[in-house]
């Protein structure tokens, strides 16, 4: 019952260090949106199963209701808010999916972009199978996914007209 | 960016940037945090309520209860449901507020300074209740043994009629009777965004709540009757919403916290409260699509030709009615199908029960009446060996049928075009749609001898707007800005309220007003859902927005126009748009006009069945609409592929698992909503413009048409698959297999 003691963390987000003090048992999903005012990273489940919270962490996809933000110190954390150049032009996935009609209600969205980040990122020429593989755990209610996987090769286009 | 065109949506950057916030992501840095406490009881009577300890933990600052709600009873509808069960009863209720109906009734409101404090301090509320017998479902609550709401004299509460003909002589008529008893399941809406509102009382002392639902006009109305205040009081504004589907059409948090924020102020404390449920809040706290029991019997000569329609309907409406009584009047007119029907007798009843309440959800209805109106045609055309959209087209509706309400129907009817494009489209060739090979099981080649494939067909049609006489109306405001010299406006506001629930609507207004006031959507500004700046839009359901907001914005944009060529500056255009009236229909008979627009669909839908493991994958589906016309083609074709994602869930996994009232899966790890590999591997979306006469643009309404027919199809197919035909779902693997090895498969 008695608050909890409350520790000094420090992440890495976006590049940018954050400093601010929070209980040891602090959920890095928590610590985006409430301490951090990270808002883009949702929440729509609290244990694992929709991937809205999907963040990078060392460019690995991760759900950030199931880390704590203490483990999370020490290593670089994207998040959707991360995506787009500084000076606004949008990462190619975030073209795609807004080009695609990828997104309709776009409460799953940040957690498909970062997921599809990580992907293309790590296979930049994947094929379905492993596209449905990589997305398998992010839930869309909305669009039927139809859009989603058409997004995944309008991206794979433009990141390769990018080079 | 005109209607027709596709640009991208409005909200488009803001959603993949983050930048969009949803309720939840709207915490005032001050405000305290709120925890609604569920009674937990489907059906109790409470004896003791003990607020003292909660009141002493750590950072509570308040509760609130029964007793600070004026008029302490709401609902859309019927006003059948208590704010807050308690002791003390305002006594202006139209319901004893002691007796806990719902494990989801709100027992009190937890205020605290933060979340964690709110919690723990809810763990310590001490109650006594008094067990009282439990009516879980219609077949126990229709003997009126226990009645649900005390006082009543019945749990039946709403029942419809249709007398139409002869029903004797039409089934003596027919060679070919199909009889069925038909049970659909409940389902849940699954939305990603959970309900979440902030309220605080504004400076000009307006009670306001911001929060995400589908109707801020209605949100607002229901507010001010249970604080006795007048609407203008109130002001609800939304935040986006992360889905709707109907599930954000009844009230969640909008009342109760608006009366914490008032309790708060009478406090002297002039912050603001926030509260989000927790995704088990959620599912437990909010209504569901119905489950439904249906007896139908289908009458045919040897030719094909329909001679009668008998049905039975028992709808579970739960412990409140919610929608249910509307719900209950469209699954009524779709039991019969998008047929001539010369003789039918079809008596339908909403009951009220022990259990999660019935409501709104994405065609409203129409998916039970559809699969049971759907499947016996299916037997039919088996039974007399004619083709299934054979048998459809030459029994269908046309613009000179009576129609089973016997007032005719609004012009344009759509039905034999869409068959016609179903058949003409439908792939002829035997091979699967995606040539992929099919793994059951991920890890495993499939077993090759135990795949089987089939086709299942469905056809029928939607209402656009609200039905049955309820007063249909939409509002917008148009302003064209200019300097008097000016030819033409170089900037046009937009004043509306339309809930963007996802489906695009903000997008395809935007476009509306640049294509009639004829300027580029750059210059045009929109304030959306917003009771303090637009006007009473009508929710976003019923498939009516793209129709009705249509027209309010045409209308508002002629009067502006108006008032700018008379030399206004700014020239204000304001429109209230009224579709043709529509009628209650006659108690006895049925016999009344109760829309005034449908959509119409048709649907083919290839499949294969693991025999073996009772998997089941969509390799193909063919999606026919005629939608008059499609004011913005590519959201339109995501709103069929979403559509068939969720009717997907409800036919083959989405099982909610109901025990004496309690919803006992309430997470999505137990609650199965499809995810990108258990989609159709492939969707094909006709699109079919013959223009509405009353339609903007000629468009009528297409959002919940591809839900209603997908499960009658996919249980067709399973049939031509396996030779065994199923008249409830959902389909599990394990279901599956326990209906085939039932038909010896
Ligand atoms: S919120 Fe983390 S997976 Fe759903
Ligand atoms: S767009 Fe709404 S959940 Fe994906």
């Amino acid at each position: 019952m008695n608050a909890e003691v409350s520790h000094e963390i420090v992440l890495n987000v976006n590049g940018e260090v954050k400093r601010f003090s929070a209980p040891a048992r602090r959920l890095l999903s928590d610590a985006l949106r409430g301490d951090l005012g990270l808002t883009g990273t949702h929440v729509g489940c609290e244990h694992g199963v929709c991937g809205c919270c999907t963040v990078l962490i060392d460019n690995q996809p991760v759900r950030s209701c199931l880390t704590f933000a203490i483990a999370a110190q020490d290593r670089k954390i994207r998040t959707v808010e991360g995506l787009a150049d500084a000076d606004g032009e949008l990462h190619p996935v975030q073209a795609a999916f807004k080009e695609c009609h990828a997104l309709q209600c776009g409460f799953c969205t940040p957690g498909f972009l970062m997921t599809a980040t990580a992907l293309l990122e790590q296979r930049p020429n994947p094929d379905e199978e492993e596209i449905t593989e990589a997305l398998a755990g992010n839930l869309c209610r909305c669009t039927g996914y139809q859009n989603i996987r058409s997004a995944i090769g309008h991206a794979i286009e433009l990141m390769q007209s990018d080079i | 960016m005109t209607v027709g065109a596709t640009p991208s949506r409005v909200d488009a950057v803001d959603k993949v940037t983050g930048l969009a916030t949803y309720p939840a992501d709207r915490v005032p840095k001050n405000a305290v945090h709120a925890v609604v406490v569920f009674t937990n009881q489907p059906h109790a009577r409470l004896v003791k309520l003990g607020l003292a300890e909660t009141l002493a933990a750590p950072g509570v600052v308040t509760v609130v209860t029964a007793a600070d709600v004026p008029v302490n009873e709401y609902g859309l509808t019927l006003f059948d449901q208590p704010v807050f069960i308690g002791l003390d009863d305002t006594g202006r209720s139209s319901v004893p507020c002691n007796v806990s109906r719902w494990e989801a009734d709100h027992l009190v409101v937890v205020v605290a300074e933060s979340l964690i404090e709110a919690r723990q301090a809810s763990a310590l509320i001490r109650t006594e209740w008094e067990q009282l017998p439990m009516a879980n479902d219609v077949v126990v609550a229709r003997t009126d043994e226990i009645l649900v709401h005390p006082g009543s004299t019945s749990n039946t509460y709403h029942e419809l009629k249709i007398r139409k003909g002869d029903i004797e002589k039409g089934i003596a008529a027919a060679d070919v009777i199909i009889e069925g008893t038909y049970e659909l399941p409940h389902q849940e809406h699954a939305y990603l965004q959970v309900e979440a509102a902030t309220a605080w009382i504004d400076d000009e002392g307006l009670v306001t709540v911001e929060t995400g639902g589908q109707w801020v006009h209605e949100d607002r109305e229901q507010i001010a009757h249970a604080l006795d205040i007048d609407p203008e009081e109130v002001r609800v504004r939304y935040a986006s919403i992360g889905g709707a589907f109907g599930g954000k059409e009844d009230m969640s948090l909008q009342i109760v916290m608006a009366v914490t924020a008032r309790k708060l102020a009478k406090l002297g404390n002039k912050r603001s409260v926030h509260c989000g449920w927790s995704r088990e809040e959620s599912i437990v706290g909010h209504h569901k699509r119905h489950r439904a029991t249906v007896h139908a019997r289908l009458g045919a000569t040897a030719q094909g030709i329909i001679t009668a329609v008998e049905a039975d309907v028992w709808l579970d409406a739960g412990a409140y009615n919610y929608t249910s009584n509307k719900v209950l009047g469209n699954l009524h007119l779709s039991v019969a199908g998008a047929y001539d029907v010369p003789n039918a007798r079809i008596d339908s009843k909403a009951i009220y029960t022990h259990s999660v309440p019935g409501g709104a959800f994405r065609g409203f209805g129409g998916p039970q009446g559809a699969f049971v109106a759907e499947s016996q045609m299916n037997k039919l055309a088996e039974a007399l060996g004619i083709d299934p959209l054979e048998l459809r087209r030459q029994n269908a509706l046309t613009d000179i049928s009576a129609g089973i309400t016997q007032a005719g129907l609004p012009e344009g009817v759509g039905v034999v075009r869409v068959i016609d494009a179903c058949a003409e489209r439908a792939p002829t060739s035997e091979e699967p749609a995606s040539g992929k090979p099919f793994r059951p099981i991920a890890s495993l080649p499939a077993e090759m001898g135990q795949l089987r494939q089939g086709r299942g067909y469905a056809v029928g049609m939607k209402n656009v707007g609200f039905s049955f006489g309820f007063p249909e109306a939409c509002e917008a405001d148009v302003v064209f800005h200019g300097d008097p010299e000016d030819h033409r406006p170089i900037r046009v506001e937009l004043l509306h309220s339309a809930a963007e629930v996802g489906q695009g609507v903000h997008t395809a207004l935007i476009q509306m007003v640049a294509d009639a006031a004829n300027v580029d959507s750059k210059q045009i500004e929109a304030t959306f859902s917003d009771t303090a700046t637009g006007g009473d839009s009508g929710s976003a359901s019923a498939s009516r927005l793209t129709f009705m907001a249509g027209n309010s914005i045409l209308g508002a944009v002629e009067e502006a126009e108006k008032a700018w060529a008379d030399g206004d500056r700014p020239a204000l255009g304001h429109f209230s748009y009224k579709p043709p009236l529509t009628e209650a229909l006659d108690p006895q008979t049925g016999v009344g006009q109760p829309n005034f627009c449908y959509g119409y669909m048709a649907q083919a839908v290839d499949l294969t069945v693991d025999i073996g493991t009772g998997h089941v994958r969509v390799d193909r589906v063919l999606s026919v609409h005629d939608v008059g016309k499609a004011i913005h083609p590519r959201m339109l074709i995501g709103q069929v592929e979403g559509a068939i994602a969720q009717a997907h869930g409800y036919v083959l996994s989405e099982q909610l698992v109901v025990e004496d009232g309690r919803i006992r899966n309430p997470r999505l790890s137990q609650y199965l909503i499809p995810g990108i590999g258990d989609v159709p591997v492939k969707i094909d979306c006709v699109i079919l413009e013959t223009t509405d006469l009353v339609g903007p643009w000629g468009a009528r309404g297409v959002a919940e048409m591809p839900f209603i027919t997908y499960a009658p199809a996919v249980t067709a197919a399973i049939h031509d698959a396996t030779g065994v035909w199923i008249d409830t779902f959902p389909l599990t693997p394990s279901v599956l297999l326990g209906h085939l090895a039932l038909g010896n498969l």
